[in-house]
């Protein structure tokens, strides 16, 4: 159940037309198709390119926001995780849904630009919405991620450090944000990789034209029908995450020494 | 290991009983209800409606459940080709509602099946001239008309000028004194129309050179023109007059105009889409009975009323159509398309037609994405 | 870490909290709005609702969202604990070669597992409907409940289950009575895990749902096109539902420890 349909998409990626499994071809005609269009190309090199903005933002908003919760006191943390998993249970679609009344003209965010002199502005429909959509959907992985590592850390270390007269910059340098690695390094995961596919988000904040990866596999399973062109675009994305995924673990295992952590 | 599989697989089963049973209670216990209020034959059924999004009126469906004691779910979809691809994957449904060129493709594949005149008397209320524009089904054999009406240019009065209007036609889209203020519709049919229009063309061509034509046109429009393409979110957005000029289906143009006095709906000379939406039975169709039931009734003087009224579009019957012109739309040229213009065409279905036009339109949006 | 104040990283907490918020704020504002606007508030109102609740698809969605997410929690939760139980016992290859499978679904993409199931159930002429949406989100709820039983089993003494068959317990017994008590955090935590992930899916649930079934997610898609505060309306509702719910589960235990604390003092008087 949970092998087979991997399986299947694998095989319409490597066959030809013919919805049965009786008549098929073997070709590699769709990838060919995919990586000789710089058309194609391009969309997947945009979807890889906000997938990494959207993260990068999300470790520089999010640690220090977790680094604040985990050095709260325990009540305090307890309620602060509370408030920033509460938006995680609501609905995806409906957090996502909510932003298009803020962003669009005349609402919110165009009412607070205009306080500094710039009227109407419209961020709906631009890629800076789509950015804002993904950061806000996918930020609190990032933080309670990181959050976790640095519970686990053990605090008389950073005693320990102070004692042999590190000061406060070294201390988090050396200690904090080595050992918060791992924590990072699985928030990345969390946030790149439903970044990358994502095509809702798109959809909704960015307008017709603003189009990623996951929304051109949609539009070939659910408008244009041609599923085994539609299976290879899903298996060289899902290749090309995994591979980005493995770079991350072999970085991350260079970082804190060798030592592995699987959770 | 071998008692954990026995388990899972027992688990599984016990899933799939407890799901069956929760279905089958859930629509005997809502069916069991409308039963009582009326015991017609069609009591416990249901009919499976697939449509355009916001496409229908207030009422209609919960009219038609209570005078038939039958249930109606309607799904919703978002272009003819998505449409296609569930039809003909096998999904069941009753009614489906397509546009013209796409009943052509399904009756063509063997998808649909012939309709029992006899069962829908209402046929005569509908306008004969709009009966004798169904190229794609001449004699109702399949196909029987909801809706229909054009295809133009929304446009605010207080910005545009008419005499540039009159002088460019669908050119305006490349004016660069409305740069930035121009919303086109994520349609690849409707804008290889514009385009092959503009040009002068048919829009049922094959010629390669003027496709190609037609997709410059639209490349230097998004290079140049710095438009949005949007699909319905445009109909809130003119009522709203956030932009100057967009491309719109004339029964979308009467809810903009209606809510926005500044609105204005153009068709060049050059000529327009003429379009036809019908509804068809899907050959697996399970309530065929239901149906026909169904096409009668959205047909007749209420059903029709209610849907023309609540969305906009111009209804095929003749009374409701003239109803309709004459109070809500007063005045709103839009709500009566256009039947006078030698250059207006239907489109017709062919596959490979179908294929360049999408290719085509999705090169267009990868450049406007690219800029 | 000391106690200190921290003024940088209480503004990026303040700020957090706006962004997280903000959007929530203004859902449930503009769904008491009078006029159609998302934008600007004119007056209060509870037409949204009326809609709301006069419209039977948007009621019937979330009856399904409710439903799938329900019996895709108990049956995965039974079927990955078992799983995972059954796999502690098995032999290394078998386990680790199972592993790397459950992490499949984790670690690819939503959409590539959706459209996989999706070919799954339509290669093999299953009718797609409520019961391949319940199916597909059993199968992609059981690797989480898995992954969050496997640690406690891991550190659990495996002398117990023997212990147990010694002193005379059956193995259904062994398991219920001492396996399961003891992994119980890592099966409530599996068990939640599974509800959120299928009562916040769209991805798959779009992909494998057939005519007439639709849940939440969907109908909010549908509807996005247009300007419609209904979505405003059912959306406030799930959000005071949410609430409510999280607030149960984080106040309960606190109550019940209270109320033991309580009776031990009795019992000490």
């Amino acid at each position: 159940m949970l092998l087979l349909p991997v399986l299947l998409l694998v095989f319409y990626a490597f066959t030809n037309s013919g919805n049965g499994l009786i008549s098929f071809r073997f070709t590699l005609q769709h990838f060919a198709k995919f990586f000789t269009d710089p058309d194609f190309v391009s969309v997947l090199g945009r979807s890889l390119g906000i997938a990494v903005k959207t993260t990068i933002l999300c470790v520089l908003l999010g640690y220090p926001v977790a680094y604040f919760i985990a050095g709260s006191d325990e009540r305090t943390r307890n309620v602060l995780v509370l408030a920033i998993t509460l938006p995680m249970w609501i609905n995806m679609l409906v957090r996502t849904y909510a932003w298009i009344g803020i962003l669009s003209k005349g609402g919110f965010v165009s009412k607070i630009i205009g306080l500094f002199g710039k009227p109407d502005v419209e961020i709906l429909y631009t890629e800076a919405a789509v950015l804002i959509g993904m950061v806000y959907n996918f930020l609190p992985f990032m933080i309670l991620e990181i959050n976790t590592s640095l519970c686990k850390m053990d605090r008389a270390l950073l005693e320990a450090g102070n004692d042999l007269g590190a000061n406060a910059v070294q201390r988090f340098t050396r200690i904090t944000l080595p050992l918060s690695i791992p924590g990072v390094v699985s928030g990345i995961s969390l946030v790149f990789l439903p970044a990358v596919s994502s095509f809702f988000i798109p959809k909704l904040l960015g307008g017709a034209q603003y189009f990623l990866i996951g929304n051109i596999i949609e539009n070939q399973f659910i408008t244009v029908g041609e599923w085994n062109f539609g299976s290879a675009i899903s298996m060289i994305m899902a290749l090309i995450m995994m591979g980005s995924m493995y770079l991350v673990r072999r970085f991350e295992k260079v970082v804190s020494g060798g030592k592995e952590d699987r959770r | 290991m071998k008692k954990t599989l026995a388990l899972i697989l027992a688990a599984i089963l016990a899933l799939s009983l407890c799901a069956c049973s929760g279905g089958a209670a859930q629509t005997s216990g809502e069916s069991g209800t409308q039963a009582e209020a009326s015991a017609g034959k069609y009591a416990g059924q249901t009919l499976h409606f697939y449509n355009p999004g916001e496409y229908v009126g207030e009422n209609i469906l919960s009219d038609f459940e209570k005078k038939f004691g039958c249930r109606v779910v309607m799904d919703t979809f978002e272009s003819n080709e998505q449409m296609y691809i569930k039809i003909a994957n096998g999904d069941v449904y009753d009614v489906i509602d397509p546009s013209d060129y796409m009943i052509e493709r399904c009756k063509q594949e063997g998808l649909l099946q012939p309709l029992d005149k006899s069962k829908i008397p209402n046929l005569s209320e509908l306008e004969p001239g709009v009966l004798a524009a169904m190229d794609f089904d001449p004699s109702q054999e399949y196909a029987v008309p909801y809706f229909w009406g054009t295809v133009g240019l929304i446009y605010d009065k207080t910005v545009v000028d008419e005499a540039d209007l009159k002088a460019e036609g669908f050119g305006i889209l490349k004016d660069q004194k409305y740069k930035g203020n121009i919303y086109l519709y994520d349609s690849e049919r409707d804008m290889m129309m514009v385009a092959l229009k503009y040009l002068g063309y048919s829009m049922n061509t094959e010629s390669e050179k003027e496709l190609n034509e037609a997709y410059d046109f639209l490349h230097e429009i998004v290079t140049t023109m710095d438009p949005e393409i949007v699909t319905d979110e445009i109909i809130d957005a003119m009522a709203q007059g956030r932009k100057a000029i967009g491309i719109m289906y004339s029964g979308d143009a009467v809810y903009a105009m209606s809510e926005n006095e500044n609105m204005g709906f153009y068709m060049p000379e050059t000529g327009t889409n003429v379009w036809i939406d019908c509804m068809v039975i899907p050959k697996n169709a399970e309530n065929v009975e239901l149906a026909h039931e169904f096409i009668n009734y959205v047909c007749s003087y209420e059903g029709a009323l209610d849907n023309s009224r609540t969305v906009g579009y111009t209804s095929p019957n003749v009374k409701v159509a003239k109803e309709m012109a004459e109070t809500d739309y007063e005045g709103i040229d839009a709500y009566v398309p256009r039947t006078d213009n030698p250059n207006d065409e239907t489109f017709h279905y062919s596959e490979a037609g179908r294929k360049i036009m999408a290719d085509l339109w999705s090169r267009v949006k990868i450049a406007a994405a690219n800029q | 870490m000391k106690k200190q104040k921290r003024p940088v990283g209480k503004a990026f907490m303040i700020l957090s909290i706006v962004f997280f918020y903000l959007p929530i704020f203004f859902v449930v504002l503009f769904s008491f709005n009078s006029s159609k606007s998302l934008t600007t508030f004119k007056g209060f109102s509870l037409q949204w609702y009326e809609k709301l609740f006069k419209n039977r698809d948007m009621m019937e969605s979330l009856w399904t969202t409710v439903l799938v997410a329900v019996i895709a929690t108990v049956v995965s939760t039974v079927t990955g604990t078992m799983a995972a139980i059954g796999l502690s016992r098995s032999r290394k290859l078998v386990r680790d070669l199972t592993l790397q499978v459950n992490d499949f679904p984790v670690m690819n993409p939503e959409i590539v597992t959706a459209i996989g199931l999706m070919l799954f159930f339509i290669t093999f002429g299953i009718e797609r409907g409520l019961l391949t949406m319940i199916l597909a989100h059993i199968a992609f709820c059981i690797p989480y409940v898995i992954l969050s039983v496997m640690p406690k089993i891991r550190t659990m003494d495996p002398n117990l289950i023997d212990a147990a068959m010694d002193l005379g317990c059956t193995p259904w017994q062994a398991l219920t009575k001492v396996v399961v008590p003891d992994i119980k955090p890592g099966i409530v935590s599996g068990a939640l895990i599974a509800f959120t992930m299928s009562f916040d899916d769209f991805v798959i649930s779009y992909f494998v749902t057939g005519p007439g079934v639709k849940n939440l997610s969907i109908m909010v898609y549908s509807m996005t096109k247009r300007i419609n505060p209904t979505v405003n309306a059912v959306s406030t509702l799930v959000v005071v539902f949410i609430t409510i719910a999280l607030v149960i589960i984080n106040i309960v235990p606190v109550i019940r420890e209270r109320k033991l604390k309580k009776e031990k003092e009795r019992t000490k008087i």
